[in-house]
C-alpha cells in the first residue's frame, strides 16, 4: 500500500502545483534517493542523508538541487494526534474527527513542522498562505481520491456503496494526516524523496492495523474502516515524531 | 551435438547461399541457427576438437549431477512424506469398533409393523419440504415438495445429522446409531462392508428380507445382507440427474405398487440421488431443483403414500442437507438439517400432530435416534453400538426407553468407552433411577469427547521429522552455496543410501527382537522411522564434514540480512501465523491476497523511489561481468556489435560469412533505429529510468490482477455476511462469463506474446505453441464450456452429445498432457537468426531471443499444463488463471529487473500467487468446497487415473503451475553462456528449495497449531481441513518439483540450449 500512495500523491501534487505556482527555483519532480540526496563529493559517508547533506549544501552552486532537511527536534512530535485518536476510539465519530483534525493539523504545520523544515541550508521558509489553503482545499481531496483507489486495490471491501463512502472518508483522513508533508513537498521543490517517509509511516500504520479486522471478537472498532483510521493516526504520530531521525 | 559430424558439406552448401543468392528470411529458422552455430564450431584445429571433447565431458558430468540432484530431492521429499504419515496417523482419529451383536432376547415387545418401506432422498434439506406462504416464496425450491407436510397420520421431524455430512458417514450413522470418526470421511470412494452391528444386519439376522434399490454405496456397505434382486446405480456421477431416480421409481413400481411381488420382501429401501446431484451440479437455487422436488412430490404423494398398507410403516428421510452452493460434507447448519418423515395409515399414528392443525411444530431429533426407533417399530434388537434414543412421538415410550437404556448400559459395560470416574458414577446413578434420557445425553456427550483422542507420540514424531526436514532443506538449498551443493550431491547420495540401509536393518532387528521402540506399531512404521534416521544422518555427514553449526547460524543471519530476503521471510511468517487463530484461517483467502498485494506495492515502491539497498547479489553479479552486459539493458542496438560480448566475438572469428552476430535484448527492437543509445554496462542499481517504468508497470499488473481475481470467491460459511459468494453457477454459466472466456482465446496468447516480445523471444517455436496450440486448445475449451453454458441456461440439447463432450475433453487433455509434452521434450527453441545486411562484405546477423533462450523455451512447458488446467476449471476460475499467468510473468520480469533471481522473495511471491489463485479458482480449505463434478470431465464413471487427475488438476492446479514455473526465476531472461549448466541447475534447485521451505513452514505451522487446538470447538471444521490441505499441498509441490521441474524439464532445457550454443 505504502508505495503507491507515495507515487500517486507525488504525481498529483507535481502536476497540481506546477499549474498553480511558478517559483523562481527551477522545479524538477524527483522520487528516488539518488536524485534528491546529494552525496557529498568529499567524503563517502553512506546514504548521505541528513548529516552529510547539510554539509554539502555549499558545494552545489548551480542551485538546482537544494536539499531539504527536517530538523531533529521534540517540537516535530505531533502531540495533538494522541487526544484525537483517543476521542475517535471513544466515539467512532469519523465526521467530528475532521473538524478536530483540520485546524490542529494546520496549526501543527505552521508552528511545528514548517519551523523545523530547513530549506537550502539554514533557511526556514515563511508560511506560504496561498499554498496552505490550496493544498488543504484542493490537494488533499484530490489526493484522497487517489488514496481511495489505492485502498481499493489493496483490498478495501466493495460490498456496497456505504463501504465505498467509508473508504473515501478513510483516505480523506489519511491525506489530512499527510497534509504537512504534502505542503512541504509543494513548498520545497518537489523533493518527494525527503518527505516520503511520512507517507510511508501513515500507510504502514494502516497496513498493520488491517490485522485486527479478521479477528472474530465482534467489537465495534473492528468495523471498516475504524482500525485503519486509528492505525493511520498512530502511524502518522510515530512518523512525524521520528521522521527526522531516519 | 547435432550436425557437428557433417561439417564440410554444410559449409559448402551454405556459403554459396550466403554469397550468391540473397538470403531469404523464411529459411532462417531455428535449424538454421543450429547449423550456423555448429558451423562456427567446426573443429578445424586441434584446439577446437579439444574444446569439443571438453564440452562433451562437461555435459556428461552435468547429466550425472542432475540425476544425483533428483535423488537428493527425492529423499528430502520422502522425509516430509513420512513426517506427514506419522502426524496423520496420530491426529486423524479412529474409533475402536466392537463387533458384538445384540440378540433377540433384548427385545421387550412384539413388533408394531411387519413391513417397512424406507425412501432416502439424498440431501433432502429440511426447508425443502416445509411450505411457506406463496407471497414469501423467494427461492425456486420452496413450496414444491409439500406432500410430507400435508399428509395425515404422519410425523415430520427436523433430522439433525452429525458431521461429517458425507453420504457414507451418514449411512453408517443411520444404521449403526454411532458416530463415525473423521478418518472415515476419506473413504467415501471405497466404503467397506460394515462389520459393526447395524440395522440392516439385524434385519438380516432376524429373517427379514431386505430389498434395496438406488445408490451403490449400499452395495459396498451392506451387500451380504441384501437380497440378490436388489438393484444398484452408480452414485458419484453427479452430472447424471435422472438415472438413479428413474431406476428407483421403476423398481418401486415393480415391487411395491403392482402388488404381485409385495410378498417378496419385508423391508424395501430406496435411495435416490437426484436432489443431491442437482445440488452439486446446479446449486439449490436453480430451476432444476424445483423440477426435481416437484418430481419427488408427485412420486411420494401420488404413488408411494397411497400404496402403504396398515401393516407397513413408511420412512422418508434425507441423509444430510446442502449448503447454499449445493455441496455438503462440513457441519454448517444447512448441511446438518435434514428431514425425517414417518407415515402409516395405521391408527397408531393418528394421534400425530397433523397437517390440518394450523402449523406443524418443528420437532428436532438426532439422526442416530432413528436406529432405536426403527428397531422398536419392527421389533428388532437395537444394534449393539447404538447411542441414539427412541423418538418419543412415534414409539411406545416406556418399553422402548427401557430397551434402549439396557442396550446403552450393556454397551458401556462391554466397551468401557467411559473411564472417567465422575461420569461413571453419574451414569450408574441415572441407570438406577431409570432416567434413560439423561443417561443417553451424558453418554453421548462423553463418547463424542472420547472419540477425539489423539496419539500424541505419533503427532510429536511427525512434527519433529517435519521440523528436521525443514532445517535440512534450508541448509542444503539455501545456506550452502548452490555451486557447492552441486559437488556435494555426489557425497549426499551414497551416504544417504548407506545410512538408510544400515538404519533399516538395525532398527528392524531391534524392533523384532526387543519390541523397542514401543511407539512403533509394526514393521512398516519401523521401516519408515528407520528411513527417516537414515536420510537425516546421511544428509548430516557430508554437511558437517564441511561446515559447522556456528557457520550455519552466521550464514542464516547473513542470508536474512538484505531487505528483500526479509520481506520474503516476513511474508512466510505472516502466512504461517494465520493458523494461530480460527479467524485468520477463515479469512486466509483475503490475507493471502493482501500479502501478495503488499509485495506488489513494495516492488512498486522500489521502482518509483529506487531507494538504495545493499544487495546481496552484488557479489554474484560482480563475479559474472558477462552476465551483466548481456543481461537486460534494453537499449542495446542491433546494428552495433557488442564487442564486449564474448559470445559474438567467437562467432565473428569462426564465421566470416555471417559476420556480425549480436544479441537482441531489446523491447524497442527497431532495426532502423539510428539513435545510438549507450549501453548501460553497469548492472548495479540505480535502475535506468526505462527499467523503472517497466518495473512499475509490472508491479501494477500484479496489484491489479490480484485485486481483480480476489473478487472471485466461494465464501466459507464462517465468513458470513462479510463475504458475498461470486463463484456460483449463476455467474459461472452467465453470458458475460462465457463472453470473457471467448475473449480469452485471443487475450491469453497475446498477453504471453507481449511478455515474449520483451526479449524478442516470440520466434520459431513460440508462435506455433502460443499462437496455434494454445489458441486452438482455448477454443476447444471454450466450445466445451459453451456446451455447459447452453445446457444450464437454455435447456437440454435435443440430441445426445455426451460422447462429443468426452471426445472434446479427451482431445484437450491428450494434447496438453501427452502430445505437447512429448513435443516439448524434443526441444522447441524460441530463437531465430535475423540477417539484415546481405551485401558481401559485412553481412550482419542477429540471434533474436538470445537473451531469453532458456526462459522462453521453459515457459512453453508451463503453457502445456496451463491448457490442461483451463479444461478442469470452471469459466470464472479460467479468468482467474488468465490473471495468474500475467502475475507469474510480471513477477519474473520484476525480479529479473531487481536482480533478485537468487532471493527468497521470488519463490515466496510465486508461492503467494499459487495460494491466492487456489482461493480465486473457487476453492476454500474446506471439504465441501472441493469441486467433485470436475472429476467427471474425462469419464462418466470413476476410473482410476482420470477422475483423480481431474480433481487434482482442479484443486491444486495453481500449485502445480507455480511449482513448474519456479525454475523460471532462474531461467527467465538468462542468456546462454553466462552460467555453467551445473550452476544453472544448482540455482534452479535452490529456488525450488525456497518454494519448498515456504510450503514446509506452512505445513509445520498447521501441524503445530492443529495439535494445539485439538480440543478447539472448530478443530474439525477449520483447523483440520486446513492441515490436510497443507499436507496435500506440500506433497504435490514436492512431487511436481522433483519429477517435473527438476527431473523432466530443467535438465532438458539446459542441455538443449547448451547443445546449440555449445557452452
Amino acid at each position: 500500500m505504502s508505495s503507491v500512495q507515495n507515487t500517486n500523491s507525488s504525481n498529483i501534487s507535481a502536476t497540481n502545483a506546477s499549474n498553480a505556482k511558478k517559483r523562481k527555483v527551477k522545479k524538477s519532480v524527483t522520487f528516488s534517493d539518488y536524485d534528491t540526496v546529494i552525496t557529498p563529493v568529499t567524503n563517502g559517508s553512506h546514504n548521505g542523508r541528513n548529516k552529510s547533506t547539510s554539509s554539502s549544501i555549499e558545494k552545489r552552486p548551480d542551485g538546482s538541487h537544494y536539499p531539504v532537511v527536517v530538523r531533529k527536534s521534540i517540537s516535530t512530535v505531533p502531540f495533538h494526534l494522541i487526544p484525537l485518536v483517543y476521542y475517535y476510539m471513544k466515539t467512532y465519530d469519523i465526521y467530528t474527527l475532521f473538524y478536530l483534525t483540520i485546524p490542529t493539523q494546520v496549526f501543527y504545520l505552521l508552528f511545528q513542522f514548517r519551523k523545523n523544515t530547513i530549506f537550502a541550508g539554514k533557511k526556514i521558509l515563511k508560511p506560504n498562505w496561498a499554498l496552505v489553503i490550496v493544498s488543504l482545499v484542493f490537494a488533499v481531496p484530490l489526493l484522497s481520491c487517489v488514496a481511495t483507489i489505492i485502498f481499493i486495490l489493496a483490498g478495501a471491501p466493495l460490498l456496497s456503496l456505504s463501504y465505498l463512502k467509508q473508504t473515501f472518508l478513510l483516505s480523506l483522513h489519511c491525506c489530512l494526516l499527510s497534509y504537512p508533508a504534502i505542503y512541504s513537498v509543494f513548498n520545497c521543490d518537489f523533493k518527494v524523496g525527503i518527505f516520503k517517509k511520512y507517507f510511508v509511516a501513515i500507510a504502514f500504520g494502516c497496513w498493520l492495523s488491517c490485522f485486527v479486522i479478521p479477528l472474530d471478537w465482534d467489537r465495534e472498532w473492528q468495523n471498516w474502516p475504524i482500525p485503519l483510521v486509528i492505525g493511520g493516526y498512530l502511524g502518522a504520530f510515530v512518523g512525524y515524531a521520528v521522521g527526522a531521525y531516519i | 551435438m547435432p550436425n557437428s559430424n557433417q561439417p564440410k558439406t554444410t559449409s559448402t552448401t551454405l556459403n554459396p547461399t550466403t554469397n550468391n543468392k540473397k538470403l531469404k528470411q523464411d529459411i532462417l529458422d531455428e535449424q538454421y541457427v543450429r547449423k550456423s552455430m555448429s558451423l562456427s564450431k567446426i573443429p578445424s584445429t586441434r584446439q577446437e576438437s579439444e574444446e569439443l571433447r571438453f564440452y562433451k565431458h562437461r555435459i556428461s558430468r552435468f547429466r550425472i549431477t542432475h540425476t544425483k540432484y533428483i535423488i537428493l530431492l527425492f529423499f528430502l521429499g520422502l522425509l516430509q512424506f513420512i513426517s506427514i504419515c506419522f502426524f496423520a496417523k496420530g491426529f486423524l482419529l479412529t474409533r475402536h469398533v466392537i463387533d458384538d451383536v445384540s440378540n433377540l432376547e433384548t427385545v421387550l415387545k412384539p413388533p408394531t409393523f411387519d413391513k417397512a418401506v424406507v425412501l432416502i432422498i439424498d440431501a433432502l434439506r429440511y426447508d425443502f419440504v416445509v411450505p411457506v406462504e406463496p407471497k414469501q416464496c423467494l427461492y425456486p425450491w420452496q413450496n414444491k415438495f409439500t406432500a410430507l407436510y400435508n399428509t395425515d397420520n404422519s410425523f415430520l421431524f427436523k433430522f439433525m445429522a452429525d458431521p461429517p455430512t458425507t453420504t457414507l458417514q451418514r449411512l453408517k450413522g443411520l444404521t449403526t446409531g454411532s458416530l463415525p470418526t473423521f478418518i472415515d470421511a476419506g473413504s467415501n470412494f471405497n466404503g467397506e462392508i460394515i462389520t459393526e452391528d447395524n440395522l440392516i444386519k439385524q434385519l438380516y439376522l432376524n429373517d427379514k428380507r431386505v430389498l434395496f434399490t438406488g445408490d451403490d454405496t449400499w452395495d459396498a456397505l451392506f451387500n451380504p445382507y441384501l437380497l440378490d434382486k436388489s438393484q444398484f446405480f452408480e452414485s458419484l456421477n453427479v452430472w447424471d440427474l435422472q438415472t438413479v431416480d428413474r431406476g428407483v421409481m421403476d423398481f418401486f413400481n415393480e415391487y411395491l405398487f403392482q402388488k404381485q411381488k409385495n410378498d417378496e420382501w419385508d423391508v424395501l429401501i430406496g435411495h435416490m440421488l437426484g436432489v443431491d446431484h442437482v445440488g452439486h451440479k446446479h446449486g439449490p437455487n436453480h430451476y432444476e431443483m424445483s423440477n426435481k422436488l416437484q418430481e419427488m412430490n408427485d412420486f411420494v404423494a401420488n404413488r408411494l403414500i397411497p400404496s402403504i398398507d396398515e401393516n407397513t410403516v413408511l420412512f422418508i428421510m434425507g441423509d444430510h442437507g446442502m449448503d447454499h452452493t449445493g455441496n455438503h460434507g462440513g457441519d454448517s447448519q444447512d448441511e446438518l438439517e435434514s428431514t425425517l418423515f414417518i407415515y402409516s395409515p395405521n391408527k397408531i399414528f393418528s394421534s400425530s400432530n397433523n397437517a390440518h392443525d394450523n402449523h406443524r411444530q418443528t420437532v428436532t431429533v438426532d439422526q442416530i435416534d432413528l436406529v432405536p426407533t426403527f428397531s422398536h417399530l419392527l421389533g428388532l434388537p437395537i444394534p449393539f453400538n447404538n447411542l441414539g434414543w427412541p423418538i418419543k412421538e412415534v414409539v411406545d415410550v416406556e418399553v422402548a426407553n427401557k430397551q434402549t437404556l439396557d442396550q446403552l448400559y450393556t454397551y458401556q459395560n462391554v466397551s468401557k468407552v467411559i473411564s472417567n470416574k465422575d461420569v461413571l458414577t453419574k451414569l450408574t446413578q441415572y441407570y438406577k433411577l431409570n432416567d434413560g434420557i439423561n443417561y443417553q445425553k451424558l453418554f453421548l456427550k462423553n463418547c463424542k469427547e472420547k472419540w477425539a483422542k489423539f496419539d500424541l507420540v505419533s503427532v510429536g514424531i511427525g512434527i519433529g521429522i517435519l521440523a528436521v526436514s525443514l532445517v535440512l532443506i534450508i541448509v542444503i538449498t539455501k545456506l550452502i552455496p548452490s555451486i557447492v551443493v552441486g559437488q556435494m550431491c555426489h557425497e549426499f547420495v551414497p551416504s544417504i543410501f548407506l545410512m538408510c540401509i544400515i538404519s533399516i536393518v538395525s532398527l528392524n532387528s531391534i524392533f523384532q527382537i526387543l519390541q523397542q521402540p514401543s511407539f512403533l506399531d509394526n514393521w512398516v512404521w519401523c521401516t519408515l522411522f528407520a528411513l527417516v534416521i537414515g536420510i537425516v544422518v546421511g544428509c548430516c555427514i557430508p554437511i558437517f564434514d564441511r561446515y559447522n553449526l556456528k557457520w550455519m547460524f552466521v550464514k542464516f543471519a547473513e542470508d536474512l540480512n538484505d531487505y528483500w530476503s526479509r520481506v520474503g521471510a516476513v511474508m512466510i511468517t505472516l502466512h504461517a501465523l494465520c493458523f494461530t487463530s480460527n479467524s485468520f484461517t477463515i479469512w486466509e483467502d483475503r490475507i493471502v491476497a493482501f500479502l501478495l498485494t503488499t509485495v506488489g506495492f513494495l516492488s512498486l515502491y522500489e521502482f518509483t523511489f529506487a531507494p538504495k539497498r545493499a544487495s546481496t547479489n552484488a557479489l554474484l553479479s560482480a563475479s559474472n561481468p558477462e552476465q551483466q552486459t548481456s543481461r537486460k539493458e534494453m537499449e542495446m542496438t542491433t546494428t552495433d556489435i557488442n564487442s564486449a560480448d564474448v559470445q559474438s566475438n567467437r562467432l565473428n572469428t569462426y564465421n566470416n560469412k555471417l559476420a556480425n552476430i549480436s544479441h537482441v535484448d531489446s523491447k524497442i527492437h527497431d532495426n532502423n533505429n539510428n539513435d545510438q543509445i549507450t549501453i548501460s554496462k553497469s548492472d548495479t542499481l540505480p535502475l535506468g529510468k526505462f527499467a523503472r517504468i517497466i518495473g512499475a508497470y509490472h508491479s501494477l499488473i500484479i496489484i491489479l490482477a490480484t485485486r481483480l481475481a480476489s473478487t472471485i470467491t466461494v465464501c466459507r460459511e464462517e465468513q458470513g455476511l462479510q463475504c458475498k459468494p461470486t463463484f456460483v453457477n449463476a455467474n459461472n454459466y452467465s453470458w458475460w462469463c462465457l463472453f470473457l472466456c471467448f475473449l480469452l482465446i485471443w487475450f491469453l496468447p497475446n498477453c504471453i506474446k507481449g511478455y515474449y516480445n520483451v526479449s524478442s523471444s516470440y520466434q520459431a517455436a513460440a508462435p506455433i505453441w502460443i499462437g496455434q496450440f494454445l489458441k486452438s486448445a482455448l477454443f476447444l475449451n471454450f466450445v466445451y464450456w459453451g456446451i455447459y453454458w447452453y445446457e444450464n441456461n437454455v435447456g437440454p440439447i435435443p440430441f445426445d452429445i455426451t460422447v462429443w463432450k468426452f471426445t472434446l475433453s479427451r482431445i484437450i487433455v491428450g494434447l496438453s498432457i501427452i502430445a505437447l509434452n512429448i513435443g516439448w521434450a524434443m526441444g522447441p527453441t524460441c530463437i531465430k537468426l535475423d540477417i539484415k545486411n546481405t551485401d558481401l562484405k559485412s553481412p550482419q546477423a542477429t540471434i533474436l531471443g538470445y537473451s531469453n533462450v532458456y526462459g522462453s523455451q521453459f515457459f512453453l512447458l508451463v503453457i502445456n499444463f496451463l491448457i490442461c488446467l483451463f479444461l478442469f476449471n470452471k469459466p470464472l476460475a479460467q479468468l482467474s488463471l488468465f490473471l495468474m499467468v500475467n502475475q507469474l510473468l510480471s513477477i519474473l520480469e520484476i525480479f529479473d529487473l531487481l536482480k533478485l533471481k537468487e532471493n527468497l522473495v521470488g519463490p515466496v511471491a510465486l508461492g503467494l500467487v499459487s495460494y491466492q489463485n487456489f482461493f480465486t479458482t473457487g476453492h476454500q480449505a474446506t471439504i465441501p468446497s472441493i469441486q467433485w463434478d470436475m472429476g467427471f470431465i474425462l469419464t462418466e464413471k470413476i476410473s482410476f487415473p482420470f477422475t483423480h487427475l481431474g480433481l487434482i488438476m482442479n484443486t491444486f492446479g495453481p500449485f502445480i503451475l507455480v511449482s513448474i514455473s519456479i525454475a523460471l526465476l532462474t531461467l527467465w531472461k538468462q542468456p546462454p553462456g553466462v552460467l555453467k549448466p551445473q550452476t544453472l541447475l544448482a540455482r534452479i534447485v535452490s529456488n525450488c528449495g525456497m518454494l519448498l521451505i515456504y510450503n514446509t513452514v506452512l505445513c509445520l505451522s498447521s501441524f503445530a497449531w492443529v495439535t494445539h487446538f485439538r480440543r478447539h470447538l472448530m478443530v474439525w471444521k477449520i483447523f483440520c481441513p486446513r492441515f490436510m490441505f497443507a499436507c496435500v499441498c506440500l506433497i504435490i509441490t514436492q512431487f511436481v518439483i522433483i519429477f517435473i521441474t527438476v527431473g523432466f524439464a530443467s535438465g532438458r532445457v539446459i542441455r538443449q540450449v547448451n547443445n546449440i550454443f555449445w557452452k
